[in-house]
């Protein structure tokens, strides 16, 4: 089996001079990290981006987010900044000024990878015309992900960053029980019949709301109460008031008329 | 009443294109009702495309280079017209370039609009415009191989990365005045986030004499990814992309072409949908240029209004995309989700609600006294210059040219509306500006008319099958304008070629004309007025050519003057 070349074989052998933090500015900036204790100012290079990172950005700092109440402010220039902010995949052409904009900056200096394509390069990972992510030419110290991350994300990302909130992430587990089984959804419904039915709804309302309508579809049809199917059908749809969810719901009742049909013949 | 009418959408501009120039016309394809590609004798090409240009009301849509040699063994030359005044339709002269011989006649000094399609071409396949009076780069980043072009299929693999060779750049920049003057770089990192790009302002004291620009700092490489690593119905979330702002518009204009192509239609209820999206995308864009237009004329609490504002629009896309921006909600054939009642009833509470807002606050804009005296006549687009360059959306709207796709090309749910056209004669930063306003209370009149009465039915369609080789434009009317993509399917579940044209594209040659005359402080606020997503610079550089003495003004300074005017930086 011939194995694809890896895209580190695509990189320039002699490296593109990622920069490296000197040990005592890392100790710095450890504490900084920890807990600022301050306003933090942040400079936005961007790397490449397709602007809906700088888009959702702008929106993090006005009014309805308002980033500032946490003390975050957007400055103008690098050399006024705590916090460089990196988006894009860091394109050829923004290597050396993003560089510059590095070197600008005080040390020590936090950077943020921002969005999909600052964390990893995104769906750019491996163009010719770009290095694939902030970390490939600057130490990162805090990536926030998303494409767009939102300014909620984006807000929350600063205050987990820099000890803002001081708050911690509660993760629940699981643990199966000892009998503990996945159970069939609509065990009493054909699955070929059931297929037809979530085709025809995604084919009408797309998958998100078509997965929904199929459930309360199935639902309705499959309760024990030995009406006739087309009673059931008329039930369902007088306690629809939407005419397009309606619409929707006649198709479906359509389709299992059809196999009905089918199989009667 | 004559039977001529009964001829095909775009018929008789063939027709004339043969009377003109006979025996130029080699070949006459048709890929869909309204789209003709006329290939053409390579030699008679600069007059094909001028005649059609200047004498069949043709305006210059985007030129395609595409590699053929595994077809036919040519390179093929695509230049796409979109005729605006009668018989109205998109026509494209092609014309092959032989492999081996690869130069062509440039266009560019007969119409100007092709000179950056023409540097593209050169850039990524290396196929010389004979004529073309600017050499340089235009896409390609200073420090690429020379004799590299990316889209010639057999040239590399698309995750080659040439070593870096020089830490300089080394782009020259173009100035046309005759007399002494000051240079002013601005760039390529810009305060306002958004993509880098590189001014240079020629000045005699505050008064811009010419002005020249390095864009494409954020080249990624997106038309070789398209062809090599995606299929071609995965590209529609590519597309998405494109742009962080009208990004959707890019997706609705790739699907479509694909759709075209292939000859599929789409359910109307999806194409509803399509227009419905379009429409908030558009809301949410006209509002963040109406802010920063506040911003750049020293009016920050408008802007801070109309990012209120604009938040609804934001909220509004997620709820019927799942995202606020990115939407990723575009397949080939149909779209991702439907408009359920809640969702409708609920888009229509709020843009009844934004509707109020916009009428408030324009009103507090138009009101404010120092504003009119800031943009009247500031940043003027003379109409005829905006006639040879093709530039496109508010912009040539503001002068006086009457183009917008949603009209003169109706497309996708836009065929069920019966919307006009909104132009301004004032060719300044206002009329623009107005037209903006104007067309924010359309793009809420359209949502509703679409929701009152949207069509029944599925908003998906699979029943189709890719076929090999076959081609066709996209298009829609992003926020900035219309946007062009043009598609050729491959052999293998993949695109053979995708040209996607942003209309910002279409919107930067004509700057430099807009920037002449004006002052240093308005240099801002004029780019910020073609919608380039944003504009200006962190830090600007000041040369001064009598005293050969450089000064470095950071750009908080140079966005304080363009607010205050007073206490030049450059004193």
């Amino acid at each position: 089996m011939s194995s694809l070349p890896t895209v580190d074989q695509f990189t320039p052998a002699s490296g593109i001079g990622r920069i490296d933090t000197p040990a005592d500015i890392a100790r710095m900036k450890a504490s900084l990290l920890k807990d600022i204790q301050r306003s933090a100012y942040v400079y936005r290079v961007d790397c490449g981006g397709c602007n809906g990172c700088e888009i959702e950005i702008f929106a993090a700092i006005t009014p309805l987010f308002d980033a500032e109440r946490f003390g975050i402010k957007v400055v103008a220039s690098p050399r006024h900044a705590d916090i460089l902010l990196f988006t894009g995949a860091v394109t050829r052409s923004m290597r050396m000024p993003a560089l510059r904009a590095y070197e600008a900056a005080p040390d020590p200096k936090i950077v943020v990878s921002y969005g999909a394509c600052g964390c990893s390069g995104g769906i750019f990972h491996d163009l010719y015309c770009v290095w694939g992510g902030t970390d490939k030419i600057v130490p990162v110290d805090v990536y926030i992900p998303g494409c767009p991350p939102s300014p909620a994300a984006t807000i929350y990302g600063f205050a987990v960053a820099l000890g803002l909130l001081g708050q911690k992430l509660t993760a629940k587990t699981h643990v199966e029980g000892e009998n503990e089984r996945v159970a069939i959804a609509h065990p009493t419904v054909p699955y070929n019949l059931r297929v037809l039915v979530e085709r025809e709804a995604r084919r009408m309302a797309g998958y998100r709301q078509g997965g929904d309508l199929a459930e309360v579809f199935l639902a309705a049809m499959e309760a024990p109460d030995g009406r006739p199917f087309a009673d059931r059908l008329a039930g369902l749809l007088r306690s629809t008031p939407d005419p397009r969810t309606r619409e929707i719901f006649e198709a479906l009742g359509g389709v299992i008329t059809a196999a009905v049909g089918r199989l009667a013949r | 009443m004559n039977v001529m009418t009964q001829l095909p959408v775009g018929a008789t501009h063939v027709a004339a294109l043969r009377a003109e120039m006979p025996h130029a016309v080699l070949e006459e394809r048709r890929q869909t009702a309204d789209q003709i590609t006329v290939t053409v004798k390579l030699e008679s090409l600069p007059e094909a495309v001028a005649y059609l240009y200047y004498r069949r009301g043709g305006w210059l849509s985007v030129v395609v280079g595409n590699d053929e040699r595994s077809i036919d063994g040519t390179f093929g030359v695509y230049y796409v017209l979109s005729m605006e005044e009668e018989d109205r339709c998109y026509l494209v002269v092609h014309a092959k370039v032989p492999e081996g011989k690869e130069e062509f006649p440039s266009v560019t000094p007969k119409v100007p609009a092709c000179v950056w399609g023409e540097r593209e071409i050169r850039d990524m396949y290396g196929l010389v415009p004979v004529g073309l009076p600017d050499a340089r780069r235009l896409v390609l980043p200073d420090d690429w191989p020379e004799g590299l072009h990316p889209l010639r299929k057999d040239a590399m693999d698309h995750r080659f990365r040439p070593a870096p060779t020089a830490d300089d750049e080394t782009y020259s920049f173009v100035n046309d005045s005759d007399r002494e003057t000051t240079v002013v770089p601005l760039g390529p990192l810009h305060i306002t986030s958004d993509e880098p790009g590189h001014f240079r302002l020629f000045v005699d004291g505050e008064d811009i004499v010419d002005a020249d620009y390095r864009m494409f700092y954020v080249h990624r490489g997106m038309e070789k990814v398209a062809e090599t690593r995606m299929g071609y119905d995965e590209v529609t979330f590519l597309a998405d992309r494109v742009c962080g702002i009208c990004g959707y518009a890019h997706s609705v204009a790739y699907a479509t072409s694909v759709e075209n192509a292939l000859g599929i239609d789409v359910p109307i209820r999806g194409q509803a949908i399509r227009a419905i999206l379009l429409e908030v995308e558009r809301l949410h864009s006209h509002l963040l240029n109406l802010g920063l237009a506040c911003h750049f004329v020293g009016f920050d609490t408008g802007f801070m209004q109309f990012f209120r504002i604009r938040e609804k629009s934001m909220m509004l896309a997620e709820m019927l995309t799942g995202n606020r921006k990115t939407y990723a909600i575009n397949l080939i054939g149909g779209v991702r989700r439907d408009i359920l009642g809640e969702q409708s009833s609920r888009t229509l509470a709020t843009v009844r609600e934004l509707r109020d807002d916009v009428t408030r606050l324009v009103d507090m804009l138009v009101s404010t006294a120092n504003v009119e005296g800031r943009v009247k006549g500031v940043g003027i687009l003379d109409p005829q210059i905006a006639r040879d360059y093709s530039p496109v959306g508010p912009l040539v709207r503001g002068s006086g040219h009457r183009r917008d796709t949603r009209v003169l090309h109706a497309f996708q749910g836009y065929r069920l509306t019966g919307l006009d056209i909104n132009t301004g004669d004032g060719c300044d930063v206002l009329s623009r500006t107005l037209v903006r306003v104007n067309e924010v209370f359309d793009s809420i009149s359209l949502i509703e008319a679409l929701l009152a009465d949207t069509p029944a039915g599925p908003i998906l369609t699979e029943d189709f099958t890719y076929v090999p080789y076959k081609f066709a434009l996209g298009f829609t009317e992003a926020p900035r304008g219309e946007d062009i993509h043009w598609s050729m399917t491959g052999d293998n579940q993949k695109l053979h070629r995708w040209r996607c044209r942003a209309s910002t594209y279409a919107n930067w040659p004509v700057l430099r004309y807009m920037l002449r005359g004006n002052t240093v402080s308005d240099a801002p606020l004029i780019v910020a007025s073609i919608d380039p997503c944003y504009s200006c610079t962190d830090r600007v550089t000041v040369v001064d050519v009598k005293k050969a003495t450089q000064k470095t003004v950071p750009y908080k300074e140079m966005e304080r003057y363009c607010r205050d005017r007073t206490a030049s930086p450059l004193k």
